[in-house]
């Protein structure tokens, strides 16, 4: 048991050196991955999620397409080599069924699957490691392999985990923390600011959650900002890339730009 | 087999009479089915019915060696399985997401959340704990399983009574009933579940509010929200929005106003000052669900009482 | 790939970038298009991408994407089944394409009657794993494509390899059957599959009476002498080390970047194994571009 760790200090500091609300070192690398339609390499901290997205593409099985929409398959796998422990979980295991599950109930009314009728999209998580926030970084990841996959999304989803010890709120916690304190899960909408997933899995007086639960929709906007400049750096690029071998007389007869309004960001 | 989903004109007809806060079974929005729940004979078997959703729950205990990481605390485990026999939905082998959702929400609410207190299980450390096998039978779906089965778990944990153990020496007496009374479970809070079905369009506000009977507690308001919550969803209303999972959200919470566990994944989104409301009626309403748990006890109890002084 | 900052460059782009969420203009003064949608009066992008605009009409282009069908398309695909009167076609898009049995040319002339015969025979025309250019002909109610080889430039392909990049890398143009002056035969299908072949004079594609179903459906590859081999898989590297950087195709920029490639008298498989070579042969075409 963790007890023996002191989880936040006199000096307002946690067992890595972090303040209450710093989050760990964010990493997304959003290169092409093999034959994946979208990927995204999302690290946080120590806690490691690779999710690729194929499709839309035709359903494998006949008897999973939906007449008007696209249906949404997830598939999730922890690599036994991504705990402490040494362990291998089999796919029929609940709590990746589970997490399973939740992602996909989470991106269902996120992705515009009525633009797919009888379509399908896959969307493969691969845990490599984990260190806390594991389906807040499942999460974050699936949004990010989703956009780069060009499949139209209403909003990013952008989630976090927060956790409290005694009356102090902390964001991001590392499996040590989670051992040790409530914690809960929220994913944000950030342009509506409106959530999607709440998870807790221990008790907690219900005023302390409406304190910590706050902080947690606060901090998902912060996260949608570093989520949106990789994007954006890699859409730019990309961009840039075509636009430097771009052969003469291609469509470049775009006029006004001046009087197009764009909304500041 | 999968029941088909529900005709346009079907859903176009309930969803618009929750636009107007009206059920097609007559509740109100945030009203719960009656809850009926039948306890014995033997202790720690508890029928529950919730309308007419029935689970039955059965909890007996034996004395195991403890495994060697947690010398010093008892096991609890949960065994349930959806049969075919609750509903036709329903089939055996492969489980469903909806039977992956139950127990795992089974799983956090009773073990996770700590509600019983392990370590008074505990008879010799490293030696002997009492082991509880909680069974779960669900024998009829008539939608809202979970917080049924929640409850019926809850009631049987608390109604269970194990038998008096004395440690002499190397030796553990065990006492039967007649001779020493057993003894309840030492439990840390009493969890309840509740789920609301959520739908993302605002409803008017119901037009007779003082019309409901005595037990009604005031709801607190929101105002501007631009969804309507259901509590206590039938299988239509939860699968009235065109999706493969439904939109919940189950909340399990003490009467003393501390959350145990929060599910909602996923589903319609809602704002924070609308999921902080959802929390302050669902600690309203699990009063109504602890009266009904205390009740059912004391009246057990007495009933108990009468047949033992007979 | 280098990310540079974006601040900087964003200004130098044709385009605004954009990403899901980000609301664009009001609704009341412009139409939506794709990878958008409307919510209270606000054109939001749905996508990542460069933000476009014809008139009032406002679109969001995503760069990477799947294959978007238009009618006339010309697609290069692969048979995934073979079912009643159709055949189903892999084509990189959101659903399988289709190719009615009555959309092929049939065995006797191209203008015969469909028997029952040919039903029962629809393996020796096409069978799974087949590879065929086509036509986007028409759309189904669902969304799904429908093909058709009802000229004599489509059907089955032989003799070359299969090369897929991301289909916006492919522009629309007049044509996309390209002869290179190395001997290599290229196909750019829309859909981001290329097929890299050895060249077919002209006259050999043609039989007698316009069509000779032997050669047509045949499965047997011509005789492929070893500078043609090379040929096709030098030219089959350079367009994956192009799409690798994503640079836009067509046959002025291949053809370019294969001659480079042989001036510097770089071995086939240098363009793969060697990054040097790559961002090397990248900048050759980048820079040379303007020049002509």
């Amino acid at each position: 048991m963790g007890s023996r760790v002191e989880i936040l200090n006199d000096g307002g500091y946690r067992s890595d050196g972090r303040r209450q609300f710093e989050l760990r070192d964010i990493a997304i690398d959003l290169s092409r991955h093999g034959q994946a339609d979208g990927s995204a390499m999302y690290t946080q901290g120590l806690t490691e999620v690779l999710v690729t997205v194929f499709g839309p593409r035709e359903a494998k099985l006949r008897s999973q397409t939906i007449h008007n929409r696209a249906n949404i398959n997830v598939e999730v796998n922890i690599a036994a080599f991504s705990t402490g422990e040494r362990r291998k979980r089999s796919r029929g295991d609940k709590r990746i069924l589970e997490l399973g599950a939740a992602i996909k109930s989470t991106f269902e009314p996120v992705i515009q699957t009525h633009l797919y009728p009888r379509s399908q999209i896959d969307i493969f998580v691969q845990v490599l490691q984990q260190d806390g926030g594991l389906l807040s970084a499942a999460i974050n990841a699936t949004t990010l392999a989703l956009i780069t996959a060009g499949i139209p999304l209403f909003d990013y989803v952008c989630a976090v985990s927060s956790g409290v010890h005694s009356t102090h709120a902390m964001l991001d916690l590392t499996t040590l923390e989670e051992n040790d304190v409530p914690h809960l899960t929220v994913a944000v909408m950030p342009r509506t600011g409106k959530i999607t997933l709440v998870t807790l899995e221990t008790r907690l007086h219900s005023d302390r959650f409406e304190e910590v639960f706050r902080i947690a929709c606060e901090a998902g906007k912060v996260l949608h900002e570093e989520m949106r400049n990789a994007i954006k750096a890699r859409t730019s690029a990309l961009a840039r890339a075509m636009g430097e071998g771009h052969p003469a007389g291609a469509p470049s007869n775009r006029e006004g730009d001046e009087d197009f309004e764009m909304g500041d960001d | 087999m999968r029941p088909p989903s529900p005709s346009i004109p079907e859903r176009e007809f309930a969803l618009s009479a929750l636009q107007q806060s009206m059920r097609i079974d007559g509740r109100t929005l945030l009203e719960i089915r009656p809850i009926n729940l039948t306890f014995g004979p033997a202790l720690g078997c508890v029928e529950c019915e919730l309308g007419k959703t029935r689970v039955l729950a059965f909890i007996d205990s034996k004395m195991i060696k403890p495994p060697e990481e947690r010398p010093l605390e008892g096991i609890i485990s949960i065994h349930s399985e959806i049969s075919p026999m609750a509903s036709s939905a329903y089939e055996t082998g492969r489980p469903s997401d909806e039977e992956v959702a139950i127990t795992r929400m089974l799983e956090k609410v009773l073990r996770r959340s700590d509600a019983v207190d392990r370590e008074s299980l505990c008879i010799v450390a490293g030696q002997r704990v009492w082991h509880l096998r909680l069974t779960l039978h669900f024998l009829a779906d008539a939608g809202n399983m979970l917080d049924c089965a929640c409850l019926a778990a809850v009631a049987a944990l608390r109604h269970f009574r194990r038998p008096e153990v004395e440690v002499v020496g190397e030796d553990v007496i065990t006492y039967d009933p007649s001779e020493r009374p057993p003894i309840p479970l030492a439990m840390h809070h009493t969890p309840y579940v509740l789920t609301f079905a959520l739908f993302p369009f605002a409803s008017t506000p119901a037009p007779q509010q003082t019309k409901l009977s005595s037990t009604h507690v005031p709801t607190p308001q929101l105002a501007n929200s631009s969804i309507t919550a259901v509590l206590d969803p039938s299988p239509l209303e939860a699968s009235l929005l065109p999706s493969s999972s439904p939109s919940l959200l189950s909340l399990a919470l003490t009467p003393q106003r501390e959350l145990c566990v929060v599910n909602k994944a996923g589903g319609v989104p809602v704002s924070p000052e609308e999921f902080l409301w959802l929390v302050k009626v669902a600690e309203e309403r699990v009063r109504e669900v602890e009266a009904c748990l205390e009740g059912g006890l004391l009246k057990a109890k007495a009933e108990a009482e009468g047949i033992g002084s007979l | 790939m280098e990310v540079d900052d974006t601040d900087g460059g964003e200004t130098s782009l044709r385009s605004k970038i954009t990403s899901p969420g980000e609301s664009l203009t009001s609704s009341q003064a412009f139409m939506r298009g794709h990878g958008t949608y409307v919510e209270d009066d606000e054109v939001i992008a749905s996508v990542a991408g460069t933000v476009e605009r014809v008139n009032k009409l406002i679109t969001v282009r995503p760069l990477q994407t799947r294959y978007n069908p238009e009618v006339g398309d010309l697609v290069v695909g692969r048979i995934t089944e073979v079912a009643a009167r159709r055949w189903k076609v892999d084509a990189n898009s959101r659903q399988d394409a289709v190719l009615m049995l009555s959309s092929v040319n049939l065995p006797g002339g191209v203008q015969r009657r469909k028997l029952e015969s040919d039903e029962l025979q629809m393996r020796t025309f096409f069978e799974e794993g087949d590879l065929l250019v086509a036509e986007v002909q028409a759309f189904f109610a669902d969304g799904a494509m429908s093909l058709h080889t009802r000229s004599l430039k489509y059907g089955k392909l032989r003799n070359g390899q299969l090369v897929t990049v991301p289909p916006i890398l492919i522009l629309r143009l007049k044509s996309h059957f390209y002869s290179l002056p190395c001997g290599v035969d290229l196909i750019l299908g829309l859909n981001g599959y290329i097929w890299v072949s050895k060249h077919v004079k002209d006259n050999e594609q043609e039989g007698e009476e316009g069509f000779d179903a032997e050669a047509v459906y045949s499965n047997q590859n011509d005789e492929i002498d070893d500078a043609t081999r090379a040929a096709v898989a030098r030219v089959s590297n350079v367009i994956r080390v192009l799409a690798a950087h994503f640079v836009p195709l067509n046959d002025t920029v291949l053809v370019e970047a294969y001659e480079w490639v042989v001036e510097q008298e770089y071995t086939v498989k240098d363009l793969l194994l060697r990054e040097d070579v790559a961002d090397a042969l990248v900048s050759a075409v980048a820079t040379a571009r303007p020049d002509l």
